[in-house]
């Protein structure tokens, strides 16, 4: 606790090294995704295969194209977009637990794909062909759309209900609320769309084609983009809403904008990967300890490095290289997502205010 | 040249959702000029946060009328408004991983673009302001490991970078130890008259306040606001007036409260020098009432100072005791 005067240059100059260390750790990770899984490629055929290189065996060429590379660039998307949500969630509520799982948010997207998968049996069908791409964005709209409204909702009671525990529990309320109807529509619907939606609720980065990709990774550009202008008022937003009006910052549109940010981002996930947990609430507290800092103009930088880095790490241990079995996202993010929130929490009691948002 | 801050007939409250709304004061006609420390005092719950968030723009006004520097204060777009009044709150903040000369950066957010990026001239107001707050040696410390003390200064400092013409602050020393208010009072104080700023604060701090302000807003539990030097307000009463209630006295010659005597054992005392006065205090507590002339039969204290070890001496029913303490004394009797 005892930290002795630091020399800023020191301190940059250690930041620098860690975004360096990351991208580093990331072209790792890229590589041995495409070249682990059931089948091992070796990784000097990786990088023919990638600059289209003849003469390399057709069925790596396949593997590569068709199956790993979609999956390894949503595990990063997805990392990416998680964190980004969750970082914005922790400052918006001050509260170093929140993140769009927590908060009844991922809830409310998995709401909005039951309705889409479960309810288009009674409803005519009009989100069934979830192959086409008017069938992709309909999914996310249905997930944005749920995420949106429990997030709104949270945030409409957010407005008399200040204490920020309170809220935590609203969240898990709403979530528990959303389950229920999710439950009901699961209880009503035929096996089939009963199985599609059960798979889509373990997670995963593999089911996930170009055109989809193309699809989040225009969601995730948009919705990252519109953090990336918000690291000033996220800043001021860490000293609470009254300060924030007072140097001179317009708060609801701010709270609009992390809304909108937040919702689209955790709803465009949701939708294609399925609800996945802890990525959003661990990253942040990845990035404020390895760069001891809260400000924002690092975190926002920062948790896009470690959350794509986080997130590809669990895909290639979801893929369990060398076996044929591949295990869902969510087992492998809550095995050890569960711990590090519990790491968290002991050590917030200890008193060690660097947890603090 | 118009005061910073000036209001007439101005009622605050809270709109209570289509009902009458809940009014705290009406008709406050209240002044603030530049260079002038104002203390807003007045017993728990009287609305003294109500009157300075409404005067800073954070909670509407329920009628009436506010002029910040000759304009109305609804007439300002949030950023020039922030470059007129900021403000320092209660509630202690928990930003957690943040440089003290991070932190005190944030007050140059109005002068600052989207991306916040910081002039030349941007670091130098933040740093003189932390040299002004005394707060320069801390700048590259974390903000959680300060003390309550130096985070309220430099809290003061991120309101100060902001360059205001009005600092509003809302109890500023409710956490800090008694020096710790002291050097928060004492540096008000000097804000307004070394840097010309018009400083408003809320405090508990009595009996600092009437040291400090150059004027007192004092709140009663009635809305009313009355307005002077401390010590026209003590002298005509007002002081005791609000303050008072059950069992607590508002003494004018010491400017301090007092709990209300209730002994009826009266006590002679004698002597000198500051023993005398903690002596004093002491039978005061203990529920003597002390008195100037001896009536014999009356217990007499004598206090003797001497070097190294003053004895207190006690004549009472004939017989004559000494003490090395006022413990002692107090015990004895």
């Amino acid at each position: 606790m005892n930290q002795t005067p630091n020399n800023p240059m020191s301190i940059q100059t250690k930041r620098l090294w860690l975004f360096g260390l990351f991208l580093l750790l990331i072209l790792g990770l890229f590589l041995l995704n495409l070249a682990l899984g059931s089948v091992s490629i070796p990784l000097k055929n990786i990088w023919g295969i990638l600059i289209g290189r003849e003469g390399v065996k057709e069925s790596w060429v396949y593997i590569v194209q068709n199956s790993r590379l979609p999956r390894v660039l949503t595990a990063a998307l997805a990392g990416i977009a998680l964190s980004a949500s969750g970082l914005q969630m922790q400052t918006m509520f001050r509260n170093p637990l929140a993140d769009p799982f927590i908060l009844g948010i991922n809830s409310g997207a998995s709401l909005g794909v039951a309705i889409a998968i479960l309810g288009s049996g009674f409803v005519g069908g009009l989100f069934l062909p979830a192959l086409t791409l008017r069938g992709e964005f309909s999914l996310v709209l249905a997930a944005s759309f749920g995420a949106g409204l429990v997030l709104a909702l949270i945030l409409l009671v957010g407005r008399w209900v200040q204490n920020p525990t309170t809220l935590l529990i609203l969240g898990l309320m709403f979530g528990h609320a959303t389950s229920a109807i999710v439950s009901m529509l699961v209880y009503f619907s035929a096996p089939e769309r009963i199985q599609a939606y059960s798979i889509w609720s373990f997670g995963s980065f593999s089911g996930v084609n170009w055109t989809q990709l193309n699809v989040m990774a225009i969601v995730v550009l948009v919705g990252v983009g519109l953090m990336a202008l918000l690291p000033k008022g996220l800043n001021a937003l860490l000293l609470g809403e009254d300060y924030a009006r007072t140097m001179g910052l317009n708060v609801g549109l701010l709270r609009f904008v992390v809304l909108l940010s937040a919702s689209v981002l955790s709803g465009a996930v949701t939708a294609f990967c399925g609800p996945i947990g802890f990525i959003g609430v661990a990253v942040p507290h990845i990035a404020r300890n390895l760069f001891k800092t809260s400000n924002h103009k690092i975190l926002i930088p920062a948790i896009i490095l470690i959350g794509a880095a986080v997130s590809m790490a669990a895909s290639l241990i979801a893929q369990l290289p060398g076996s044929q079995l591949v295990l869902p996202i969510n087992v492998v993010t809550s095995l050890f997502g569960a711990p590090f929130v519990v790491w968290v929490v002991l050590k917030r009691k200890r008193g060690a205010t660097s947890f603090n948002v | 040249m118009p005061p910073v801050l000036q209001t007439s007939a101005l009622s605050i409250g809270y709109k209570n959702g289509g009902k009458t709304p809940k009014v705290i004061a009406d008709q406050l006609n209240l002044q603030l000029s530049a260079g002038e420390f104002v203390c807003l005092v007045g017993p728990n719950g009287v609305g003294k946060s109500t009157l300075l968030r409404t005067l800073t723009g954070l909670q509407p006004k329920l009628a009436g009328e506010i002029q910040l520097s000759g304009r109305k204060l609804e007439s300002y777009l949030p950023r020039d408004l922030a470059n007129q009044v900021s403000v320092v709150l209660t509630s202690p903040i928990s930003v957690g991983a943040m440089r003290v000369d991070e932190l005190a950066a944030m007050g140059r957010f109005p002068f600052t673009g989207l991306f916040d990026r910081m002039a030349k001239h941007d670091w130098e107001v933040v740093h003189e302001t932390l040299r002004v707050v005394g707060v320069d040696k801390l700048s590259h410390r974390y903000v959680h490991t300060l003390s309550d003390g130096e985070r309220q200064k430099v809290m003061i400092a991120r309101a100060l970078a902001q360059e205001p013409r009005l600092l509003v602050l809302d109890e500023p020393t409710a956490y800090l130890d008694l020096p710790g208010r002291v050097v928060v009072m004492n540096l008000l104080h000097n804000l307004a008259h070394g840097h010309d700023k018009a400083v408003l604060t809320s405090t508990h701090d009595l009996e600092l306040a009437l040291r400090h302000a150059d004027r007192i807003w004092l709140m009663d539990d009635e809305g009313r606001i009355s307005q002077g030097a401390p010590e026209d307000l003590v002298l005509n009463g007002s002081f005791a007036q609000a303050f008072n209630r059950a069992g607590v006295l508002f003494d004018p010659l010491s400017g301090t409260f007092d709990t209300q005597n209730s002994g009826s054992k009266t006590v002679f005392l004698e002597g000198q020098g500051s023993e005398l006065i903690w002596t004093r205090r002491a039978l005061h507590r203990a529920g003597f009432v002390v008195d100037e002339e001896w009536i014999p039969g009356s217990p007499r204290v004598c206090v003797r100072p001497q070097e190294g070890a003053t004895t207190w001496q006690l004549e009472h029913a004939g017989q004559t005791f000494a003490f090395a303490s006022i413990y002692d004394l107090l015990q004895s009797l």
